[in-house]
């Protein structure tokens, strides 16, 4: 008998977390929309990597007599205040935007994560103190935060990435709360209770695992959301620091330009659209392709 | 159900339509009065001219402030013993209409106008510029600061240049001096003594600054903090005919580019700190005219010698071939500026035009570095203004050539700024390893740049580089005294060499601030000082 127990146990996962991923997969690309969206995140994820072998030039090669140059078959994308190729800037650029939003969206679901669970799994005076925490930061508007905690750390990008991963922390932290409080009523959760098992087993092994999908979809979508708020602290001047490529950044320095070289705002510009649209597209593909609701 | 949307649909639109209409209706009350004005200028009943410019002034009483911003509002509701020329610092008669030195130049004696009223009606004479020099001389360096660097100190300090003021007559006024003092009718011309009503400032010195009384050709009459200043035509001016403008209003716009919009949509006539950038967009412009103020400034990048290691002598001679000043100039300054070698402008008499500049030479500067035990370079912060100065339209991009220039020879710089205020508090505790920044002078006069800049008499107030060759320091003494004006330019060349050498600045450009305003703004002259007398301006 408990041989035959102990021999089905795996196989079952096994078809159970295969099933869904397949079947999102498959949904996924039914959506136009979403795969567009996926090619350019993957454009830029190359950009990002390749970046210096592609750039024709490096991020800070001054050139006085060739300032503000139009675009040409020798500078793609004109050059700057600076006379610096801004096609090379735009790409090494992907590499800082790309970087911030990763880094600073997986930071945000960690302690996010961390965060939620404990409050929605144990519940009464931690889930009070967590949950009002959530709600005192999201009663800030975000980027007005992540002014402040720049303002206190000192300007830089590190400390951007650190704000916008702090400022993103409650949406992710009541998201899984909110899973984890329908989870934490279902049988297989009730029956892991009832043979005794550890409340760390249960919520990382269990609870954790099924609370995933809707966290992957907030966080495409976060990406997105922080590349433009590095953005904007870069503009503001409270981000990337000179000379870094920084989209934002390259917007604000080429702000005295717009009305005679308008390519030095064009490109950075296009370079935040186009990433922040193919975040978007694919958040959305993969909310329909996970959603379970949006199956039936 | 279709209805029911329609209805709410209805219902908002009358609500926003309600509230656009009151929003609108605020902002046709301003507006209504703007345009009244502006149609006044041209009809040519009350004219009124808009200046705008980049900064609230700080206090309207001049003698206790230094920025340019106060002295711009000031000149024209005070005026000095002595004036400086339309667009230059010679001596002009002022409110003393002539002026005899002693020989051994201790004694000056001046002879005052007659029949000059203050704005509350009170006479100017003679006793009233005894009451004046009394109360600053009766102060101390937090009330009257430039009181103390012009003049030495104040009554009972050692190196206080004034023994006494007293009125022979009427309308006499005598200075006795303890020492002679080289530039001293040109301090008398600063705007910061410009000679205020004794009754006013008796009745209340604090509030001298909220409502100033002098006897200028415009009345002070409205000050709106952050935003616009009002001054109004004096019709008892002494002076025939003058003002031609009726009203002068000085509006605050701090973006360079939100003040240029201002200037093109009409909302103002007259905008100071033009960005070098927008000539072109300027001179396209029919309805706009270009001025440009004669250059009496320097911009510079500070080494602070306190701090490692700028002590070496060598890595600030280094940082000096490092930088290619001509670079800046051509892509920052639009051109509108010199190279600049000296502390002074070549403008000032006492400019040693002998001096040869650092050349631009990376390799030379790596050398330097290497001979002073950094042939790898160094770490270190780069500071940045975060405001448009006259003399340098945009540090942060003149920071980010530096930069590059720096890294060139191995010197990692990190670009730092702070808010404007507390850039020039930290800068002045010397805590920035190297700073951008510059000066205006104020009465075109040397001393005015060297000793103020950097004597280490002035460490902690002007001289943030924390500079003291004592060598140095008994020359620019020595030249204050002196009062033959061909053995004075002496002592400044020598000064200048020995500044050369030891290279506590990198001397960067000497620029020509911009102005613009309508086309039909005639008689308006930019002073090399920033202070612009506006008793000329008329509407065509």
């Amino acid at each position: 008998m408990s041989e035959t127990v102990t021999q089905q146990i795996p196989r079952e996962p096994e078809e159970k977390v295969a099933g869904p991923w397949r079947e999102a997969w498959t949904g996924f690309r039914k959506s136009k929309a979403a795969l567009f969206g996926a090619v350019i995140v993957l454009m830029f994820v190359l950009l990002a990597f390749a970046g210096p072998l592609i750039a024709p030039e490096g991020i800070n090669e001054q050139d006085m007599s060739k300032r503000l140059m139009a675009p040409s078959a020798e500078h793609w994308f004109g050059t700057d205040d600076f006379g610096r190729d801004i096609l090379s800037r735009v790409i090494h650029g992907a590499r800082i935007s790309l970087w911030v939003g990763f880094f600073s969206v997986i930071g945000s679901v960690i302690v996010g994560s961390l965060l939620g669970i404990i409050a929605g799994y144990y519940g009464r005076w931690v889930d009070t103190i967590i949950s009002r925490l959530f709600d005192i930061m999201l009663a800030f508007p975000s980027i007005l935060l992540a002014i402040a905690i720049v303002s206190v750390l000192g300007p830089s990008l590190q400390n951007a990435l650190i704000a916008i991963a702090v400022i993103n922390v409650p949406n992710f932290g009541r998201l899984i709360r909110s899973r984890v409080l329908s989870i934490k009523q279902d049988e297989y959760i009730m029956a892991a209770k009832g043979i005794g098992m550890k409340d760390t087993r249960i919520l990382f092994s269990h609870i954790l695992p099924n609370s995933m999908a809707p966290v992957i979809v907030q966080g495409t979508l976060a990406v997105a959301t922080a590349i433009l708020e590095a953005a904007a602290l870069g503009f503001l001047g409270l981000g990337a620091q000179a000379p870094a490529p920084e989209w934002g950044k390259m917007l604000s320095d080429a702000r005295n330009y717009l009305r005679d070289a308008p390519w030095t705002m064009i490109f950075p510009g296009l370079a935040i659209m186009l990433t922040v649209l193919g975040f978007n597209l694919m958040g959305d593909g993969l909310r329909d392709a996970l959603d379970p609701k949006m199956k039936s | 159900m279709k209805k029911g949307k329609l209805w709410t649909l209805a219902v908002l639109l009358i609500v926003s339509m309600v509230l656009a209409a009151c929003s609108s209706g605020n902002g046709n009350g301003s507006e209504g009065e703007t345009e009244g004005e502006n149609a006044g200028e041209s009809s040519g009943g009350s004219k009124t001219l808009v200046f705008g410019r980049g900064g609230d002034s700080v206090s309207l009483d001049p003698s206790r402030v230094t920025d340019g911003e106060s002295m711009k509002v000031a000149a024209n509701i005070f005026e000095t013993l002595i004036n400086f020329g339309e667009q230059d610092t010679t001596l002009q008669p002022g409110l003393a209409k002539e002026w005899e030195a002693s020989e051994d130049g201790l004694t000056y004696t001046l002879q005052l106008e007659e029949g000059v009223k203050f704005h509350d009606g009170t006479d100017f004479n003679a006793e009233a510029v005894v009451k004046n020099f009394e109360r600053w001389a009766n102060g101390d360096a937090d009330t009257f600061p430039y009181y103390q660097s012009m003049f030495g100190g104040f009554k009972g300090d050692e190196g206080h240049v004034i023994e006494s003021v007293t009125a022979d007559s009427d309308y006499t006024v005598v200075f006795q001096l303890k020492r002679p003092q080289a530039p001293f009718l040109k301090n008398l011309a600063m705007t910061m003594f410009g000679i205020g009503s004794p009754e006013a400032f008796e009745a209340d010195s604090d509030g001298f600054g909220e409502n100033p009384v002098g006897t200028g050709p415009f009345k002070f009459v409205e000050w709106k903090r952050n935003d616009s200043i009002t001054i109004e035509k004096n019709e008892e001016y002494w002076k025939e005919g003058l003002p031609k403008l009726d009203r002068v209003v000085f509006r605050s716009i701090p973006d360079n580019g939100a003040r240029l919009n201002a200037l093109i949509t009409g909302d103002i006539d007259l905008a100071d700190g033009i960005n070098p950038s927008d000539q072109a967009t300027i001179g396209d412009d029919e309805n706009l005219q270009l001025f440009e103020r004669p250059s009496l400034n320097i911009g510079y990048l500070g080494l602070t010698v306190t701090r490692e290691p700028f002590g070496d002598k060598l890595v600030r001679q280094a940082f000096n071939h490092a930088i290619d000043k001509q670079a800046i100039i051509d892509a920052f300054f639009e051109g509108a500026a010199e190279p600049a070698k000296n502390p002074i402008p070549p403008s000032i008499p006492a400019y040693n035009d002998s001096i040869e500049g650092y050349e631009y030479d990376p390799e030379k500067a790596k050398e330097l570095l290497a001979e002073a035990g950094y042939p790898d370079g160094f770490e270190m912060e780069l500071w940045a203004m975060p405001v448009p100065r006259p003399y340098m339209p945009d540090g942060a991009k003149v920071a980010e050539v530096i930069q590059k220039n720096l890294a060139d020879i191995g010197v990692i710089a990190e670009i730092v700024s702070y808010e404007w205020a507390t850039y020039l508090e930290k800068a002045s505790k010397g805590e920035a390893d190297a700073f951008l920044l510059g000066w205006t002078g104020d009465n075109g006069d040397a001393d005015n740049f060297i000793y103020a800049l950097l004597d280490g008499d002035n460490i902690g107030s002007n001289n943030y580089t924390y500079y003291d060759n004592a060598e140095l320091h008994e020359i620019l003494i020595q030249a204050q005294t002196e009062v033959d004006e061909d053995t004075r330019n002496e002592l400044y060349a020598k000064a200048q060499e020995i500044i050369h050498d030891d290279a506590p600045w990198v001397p960067l450009a000497h620029s020509t601030p911009l102005l613009a305003g309508s086309a039909d703004i005639t008689g308006f002259k930019a002073h090399p000082t920033g202070s612009d007398i506006l008793s000329n301006v008329d509407f065509n």
